[in-house]
C-alpha cells in the first residue's frame, strides 16, 4: 500500500510536470519518469510482460522518437516559440469542464469498491512459464496468439500503414537541393502545396 | 400439373422478356441478329404454347399459384385456361410472324435493335396481362402494354406527329388504367380478394350495384384500351408507328385486351344485365361510327385503323351481349386477317417508299401482285364472304346479338357489315385498280400540299422478299382457315374448346329468324356494299376518270367526317382545356406561392442555421478537443448520475 | 489474493487521464499536446491492467498490448505531420494551423 502511494505521487507529479513545461525536452523527461512509474505499477499488478513492454517500447522507442523530432524541428530555429493565443478565454471553461468531468468519474468510482462479484479465485503466484498462472508471459502469449490472433494481425497491418504514411507525409518533404533535373522542381512544388500551413 | 408444364409456362412467359433485355443491352453489337433473336424468342414461346395445349384445355387449366407473393394475401400466379390460351397463341404466333416480317420491314432502320427490344417487351407485357391469375397482375400487364405501345408509336421520335400520337395514346390508356384500378378497389373491397377464382366465386352473391359499378369501371378500361367510343380517338393517330407495330399492337393483340377483359370477367357481366346492355350498345355504336369514318379516309393505314376499331366494336358487342364464344372467335379470326391486311399495306408502303395515301396509288395489282393478293384475301375475310374466316366469326357475333335479344344491335351490326364491305372495296379499287397515279401532282388529287419530305430512312440493307412474304403467306392460310373451327355452331370444335368457361351461361331466347336467313341477309347487304364501291370506283369509266373523281370526292368530303365526328374537338374542349387552365393556375399561383415558398423558407432556415453554427467552426484544434471532452462529460454525467454504470 | 479492489487504480488513472486532457486543451505546442495524448493512453492502460488484475482475466493485458501498438503508430504519424507542418514555420503552434475554419 505504501508502494502504491509513493508510485501514485510520482505518477501524478510527473504527469503535471510533463504538461506544464515550456520546453518539450523537459516534458519528455517528465513523461519518461511517468512511464517508468507506470511500469512499476504493472509489476505490482502481476503484468510483468507489459511492464517490460512499457519500458522497451514507450520509454525506449516512442519517447526517443519525440526527442528526435524535437531535435529536428529546433535545429537552426532556436527555441520553440508560440504565436498569439487565439483561444485566450478558453482557460477557465477548459479547467472547469475537465475538473467537472474528473469529479464525475471519481464520484462514480468512489460510490463503491470495484470488486468483482462473484470472485473467481485463481492463482496469481507461480512460475512465469506456467500458462495457468495469471499474468505470466505464457498466459499472455497463449491469449495473444489464440483468442486474440486476429486483432494481433491487424495491429501488424496498422503499423505497416503507419510506416507508409510517415514516409509519405514527412519523408519526401525535406527540401532537397535541386540536382538540375528538370522534373524535380515541379514535384517539389506539388509536395509543398500539401504541407504548407500558412 | 406437371413440373415440365410449369417450366414450359414460365419459359414461354419470360423468354420474350429476357430476349428484350439481351437485345436492349447488346443492340449495337447485334444489328441484324437482333431481329432473328427477337423472332426466335417469340416463336419459341409459340411452340411452347402449342405444347401446353393439352394441359390448358384440361379441366381447370394450368394454374400456377402462388408463383410470387408480393404482400400477405396478395400472390401472383399464372393461369393458362382456354381463354388465355387463345390470346397466348395469337400473341406469340401472329406476333412471331410479325417479328419475322419486321426483319425485312425495319432492315434499313438504324435503331432496329431498339425496335425489337420494344416489340419483345410488348409481347412479354401482353403475356403478363393474359396469363395473370389475379386482378393486380392484370393491371400490371395492362399498364405495361400501354407503355410498350407508347414506345412503339413514338418509335420514330424525330417525327413530331409520332410523338404527339404516342402521348395521346398513352394518356387515354392511362385513363383506362385508372378505371381498371378503380374496378380492382371495388372488387377487392367487396370480396376481399384479388384472385379471379375468389372474385368469380362470390360474384353471384354481390349486390347488383357493386357489380354494376365494377363492370362500368372495367368497361372504361376496356374502352380505352380497345378504342371504343368515346375513348377511340387515339387509335387512328397511333398509325404513326411503324406498320408492323400497327399490325401487332393496334390490330391483332393489344387493342383486343378489352375483349379479353370482358370475356375474362364474364361471371360479372352475366350477373349484370344493365352492364351488358351498355357494353353491347357502345360496341355497336363504335362499330357503326368507325365504319362510317372508314369511308372517308385516304390514308391506307387509317382506313385499316378505322376498320380495326369497327371490328373491335363487333367483338365488344359480342362479348357484351353474352355471346362470348362468338366475340372471342371474332378476335381470333380478326387477328389473322387484320394482321395480314396491315402487313400487306406495309408491303405496299415499302414498295412505294413510304407513300400511304391511296390517291397516290392506283394500279398496284400489277406493281405489287403479292400485296394485292394478300389485301384482297384479307378484304374478303373482313367483309365476311363465305369460305373465309370472317364470315363465320362475324355472322356468329351478329346472330348472337339476336339470340341474346338485342334486335337494335342486330340492325346496327348488319348495316355496319354493309358499310365495311363498301369502304374495304373502295380501298381495294382505288389503290389496286385503275392506273398508277404516283406521278400526278397532289393538287390535282385534292390533297393538301405536302412538304417535299425527305426519305425517312435510306433503303440500303436489302433483305430478300421472302422474309416479308412468308409471314403474310402464313397469315393468308390463317385468315381463310381460322373460321372453319367454328363450323357447326354449338357443336363445333371452337364452342367445345371454350365450353369449360361459358358452357353453362347459355340463356338464349329463341331468335325470330333462323341463322341461315340471318346469314343471307348479311350477305345481301355485303354484296350491296361491294356493288356500291364497284359502281363508284371500280367500273371502267370510273377508273378512266379516277383523278377527277377522287379530287371531287376529297373536296366535297363532309367536315363532320374529316373531323371524325368532332370527338377530338370535344375532348379538347371538355378535358384538355380545363386541364390546361388548372395547370396554369397551379403554375401561376400554387407553385410559386405555396411550394416554392416552402422551399425558400427551408433554404432560409438552413442558411440561418449555418450562419449560427459557423461560429463553432473555428479551425482551432484545441477548441474541437474541448467540445469533444465536454460532450463526453455529458455522457458520463448521464451514466454516473442515473446509476446506469452499475 | 481475494477481494482485490481496483478503485484506487481507477481513480489514479482518471486523474492522470484528465491531466492529459488539460494538456491537450490548454497547450499550444503540438509536441506537448502529443505527449499529453500519450499520457491519456497510458492512463487508460493503467485502468485496463488494474481491472484485468481484479477480474483475473488477461483480456485487458492483450488490450493494453494493442493500445501500445496503436499508440506507437499514432505517435509516428502525428510526429511526421508535425515535422511536415512546422518545418518552415517560425512558430510551433497548433493555433496557426486553422485551415479547417469554415
Amino acid at each position: 500500500m505504501i508502494l502504491f502511494w509513493i508510485l501514485s505521487v510520482v505518477l501524478v507529479a510527473s504527469a503535471v510536470f510533463t504538461v506544464s513545461q515550456k520546453s518539450p525536452v523537459y516534458s519528455v523527461v517528465g513523461l519518461l519518469i511517468n512511464f517508468l512509474a507506470l511500469a512499476a505499477f504493472y509489476f505490482t499488478l502481476d503484468a510483468e510482460f507489459l511492464a517490460v513492454i512499457q519500458i522497451v517500447i514507450y520509454s525506449g522507442a516512442i519517447l526517443m522518437l519525440f526527442v528526435f523530432v524535437i531535435a529536428l524541428l529546433s535545429s537552426g530555429i532556436g527555441p520553440f516559440r508560440e504565436g498569439p493565443n487565439r483561444m485566450p478565454r478558453a482557460f477557465v471553461p477548459a479547467v472547469a469542464v475537465v475538473a467537472l468531468f474528473l469529479g464525475l468519474v471519481v464520484y462514480g468510482i468512489a460510490r463503491g469498491p470495484l470488486v468483482p462479484t462473484p470472485h473467481q479465485p485463481t492463482s496469481t503466484i507461480g512460475a512465469a512459464g506456467n500458462a495457468n498462472v495469471f499474468g505470466s508471459i505464457a498466459d499472455f502469449g497463449v491469449a495473444l496468439f489464440t483468442t486474440y490472433l486476429l486483432p494481433f494481425e491487424v495491429t501488424a497491418f496498422i503499423l505497416m500503414v503507419a510506416v507508409i504514411g510517415v514516409v509519405l507525409i514527412a519523408g519526401d518533404a525535406v527540401p532537397q537541393p535541386t540536382l538540375g533535373h528538370h522534373a524535380a522542381p515541379k514535384r517539389k512544388r506539388r509536395r509543398e502545396s500539401i504541407v504548407k500551413s500558412r | 400439373m406437371t413440373g415440365s408444364a410449369l417450366v414450359s409456362l414460365l419459359t414461354l412467359w419470360m423468354l420474350p422478356f429476357f430476349s428484350a433485355i439481351v437485345i436492349w443491352a447488346l443492340g449495337p453489337q447485334l444489328r441484324r441478329a437482333a431481329g432473328v433473336l427477337g423472332s426466335a424468342a417469340v416463336l419459341l414461346s409459340f411452340v411452347l404454347a402449342c405444347a401446353l395445349f393439352g394441359v390448358a384445355t384440361a379441366p381447370g387449366g394450368l394454374h400456377v399459384t402462388p408463383l410470387i407473393g408480393w404482400a400477405p394475401g396478395f400472390t401472383f400466379g399464372l393461369l393458362l385456361d382456354p381463354l388465355s390460351l387463345v390470346w397466348v397463341l395469337i400473341i406469340t404466333g401472329v406476333g412471331g410472324l410479325i417479328h419475322l416480317y419486321s426483319i425485312g420491314y425495319m432492315a434499313a432502320d438504324k435503331a432496329v435493335a431498339r425496335f425489337f427490344a420494344y416489340l419483345n417487351f410488348f409481347v412479354f407485357a401482353m403475356l403478363t396481362l393474359v396469363l395473370s391469375d389475379n386482378l393486380v397482375g392484370l393491371l400490371v400487364g395492362w399498364g405495361l402494354v400501354g407503355v410498350a405501345s407508347y414506345f412503339l408509336i413514338g418509335f420514330w421520335f424525330y417525327k413530331p406527329s409520332a410523338v404527339a400520337a404516342a402521348l395521346k395514346a398513352f394518356v387515354i390508356n392511362v385513363f383506362g388504367d385508372v378505371g381498371l384500378m378503380y374496378a380492382i378497389f371495388v372488387l377487392y373491397g367487396a370480396t376481399g380478394s384479388i384472385a379471379y377464382a375468389d372474385v368469380f366465386a362470390k360474384a353471384a352473391s354481390l349486390p347488383s350495384g357493386v357489380i354494376l359499378t365494377a363492370c362500368i369501371a372495367l368497361f372504361i378500361a376496356a374502352a380505352a384500351k380497345s378504342a371504343q367510343v368515346p375513348l377511340q380517338t387515339w387509335l387512328p393517330d397511333a398509325m404513326e408507328g411503324p406498320t408492323p407495330v400497327s399490325a401487332l399492337i393496334h390490330a391483332a393483340t393489344m387493342v383486343t385486351a378489352g375483349v379479353y377483359l370482358i370475356a375474362r370477367f364474364a361471371p360479372l357481366w352475366n350477373a349484370s344485365p344493365q352492364a351488358q346492355e351498355l357494353v353491347g350498345t357502345i360496341g355497336a355504336v363504335t362499330a357503326l361510327l368507325a365504319a362510317i369514318l372508314g369511308t372517308a379516309q385516304w390514308d391506307i393505314k387509317r382506313i385499316l385503323a378505322y376498320s380495326t376499331m369497327s371490328q373491335i366494336g363487333y367483338m365488344i358487342m359480342g362479348v357484351g351481349v353474352g355471346a362470348y364464344e362468338a366475340g372471342v372467335l371474332h378476335f381470333f379470326t380478326h387477328a389473322f386477317f387484320k394482321a395480314q391486311l396491315f402487313l400487306g399495306a406495309g408491303l405496299v408502303i415499302h414498295a412505294l417508299h413510304e407513300e400511304q395515301d391511296i390517291r397516290k396509288m392506283g394500279g398496284l395489282r400489277r406493281r405489287t401482285p403479292f400485296a394485292f393478293v394478300a389485301m384482297a384475301i384479307g378484304t374478303l375475310a373482313i367483309i365476311g364472304v363465305p369460305g373465309f374466316s370472317g364470315f363465320y366469326s362475324k355472322d356468329a357475333v351478329i346472330y348472337g346479338t339476336l339470340e341474346h335479344g338485342h334486335p337494335l344491335l342486330y340492325a346496327a351490326a348488319v348495316v355496319t357489315a354493309g358499310i365495311t364491305a363498301y369502304y374495304m372495296f373502295r380501298m381495294l379499287f382505288v389503290a389496286f385498280g385503275g392506273h398508277y397515279r404516283g406521278e400526278v401532282p397532289e393538287a390535282r388529287l385534292g390533297m393538301a400540299q405536302r412538304e417535299p419530305s425527305e426519305p425517312v430512312h435510306a433503303r440500303e440493307g436489302h433483305v430478300p422478299d421472302w422474309v416479308m412474304q412468308i409471314p403474310v403467306g402464313v397469315l393468308i392460310v390463317g385468315s381463310i382457315g381460322a373460321g372453319y373451327l367454328a363450323i357447326g355452331g354449338a357443336q363445333s370444335p371452337w364452342w367445345r374448346f371454350l365450353s369449360s368457361l361459358y358452357g353453362g351461361a347459355q340463356a338464349t331466347a329463341p331468335a325470330p329468324i333462323s341463322e341461315l336467313l340471318s346469314s343471307l341477309i348479311v350477305l345481301a347487304i355485303v354484296i350491296a356494299g361491294v356493288a356500291v364501291a364497284y359502281y363508284r370506283y371500280g367500273t371502267r369509266s370510273a377508273t378512266a376518270s379516277a383523278v377527277e373523281r377522287l379530287r371531287g370526292e376529297a373536296l366535297r368530303m363532309p367536315a363532320v367526317l374529316t373531323n371524325a365526328f368532332y370527338f377530338d374537338a370535344a375532348i379538347e374542349l371538355l378535358f384538355v382545356r380545363p386541364a390546361r387552365r388548372l395547370g396554369a393556375l397551379f403554375a401561376g399561383f400554387v407553385d410559386p406561392a405555396v411550394i416554392d415558398a416552402g422551399v425558400r423558407d427551408v433554404v432560409w432556415l438552413t442558411g440561418a442555421a449555418g450562419y449560427l453554427f459557423r461560429a463553432l467552426q473555428t479551425g482551432l484544434v484545441r477548441g474541437y478537443a474541448l467540445t469533444i471532452v465536454a460532450s463526453a462529460a455529458c455522457f458520463v454525467a448521464w451514466f454516473v448520475l442515473t446509476g446506469a454504470a452499475r | 489474493m481475494t477481494g482485490f479492489d481496483a478503485s484506487p487504480y481507477a481513480a489514479l488513472s482518471a486523474v492522470m487521464f484528465f491531466i492529459g486532457v488539460g494538456g491537450v486543451i490548454l497547450r499550444r505546442n503540438p509536441l506537448i499536446m502529443l505527449m499529453s495524448i500519450e499520457l491519456m493512453f497510458n492512463a487508460a492502460n493503467l485502468a485496463l491492467v488494474a481491472f484485468s488484475r481484479a477480474w483475473v482475466n488477461n483480456a485487458g493485458h492483450v488490450f493494453v498490448f494493442l493500445v501500445v501498438t496503436v499508440a506507437a503508430a499514432e505517435a509516428a504519424i502525428a510526429l511526421a505531420i508535425v515535422v511536415a507542418l512546422f518545418r518552415r514555420s517560425t512558430n510551433v503552434d497548433v493555433d496557426e494551423v486553422a485551415r479547417l475554419r469554415g
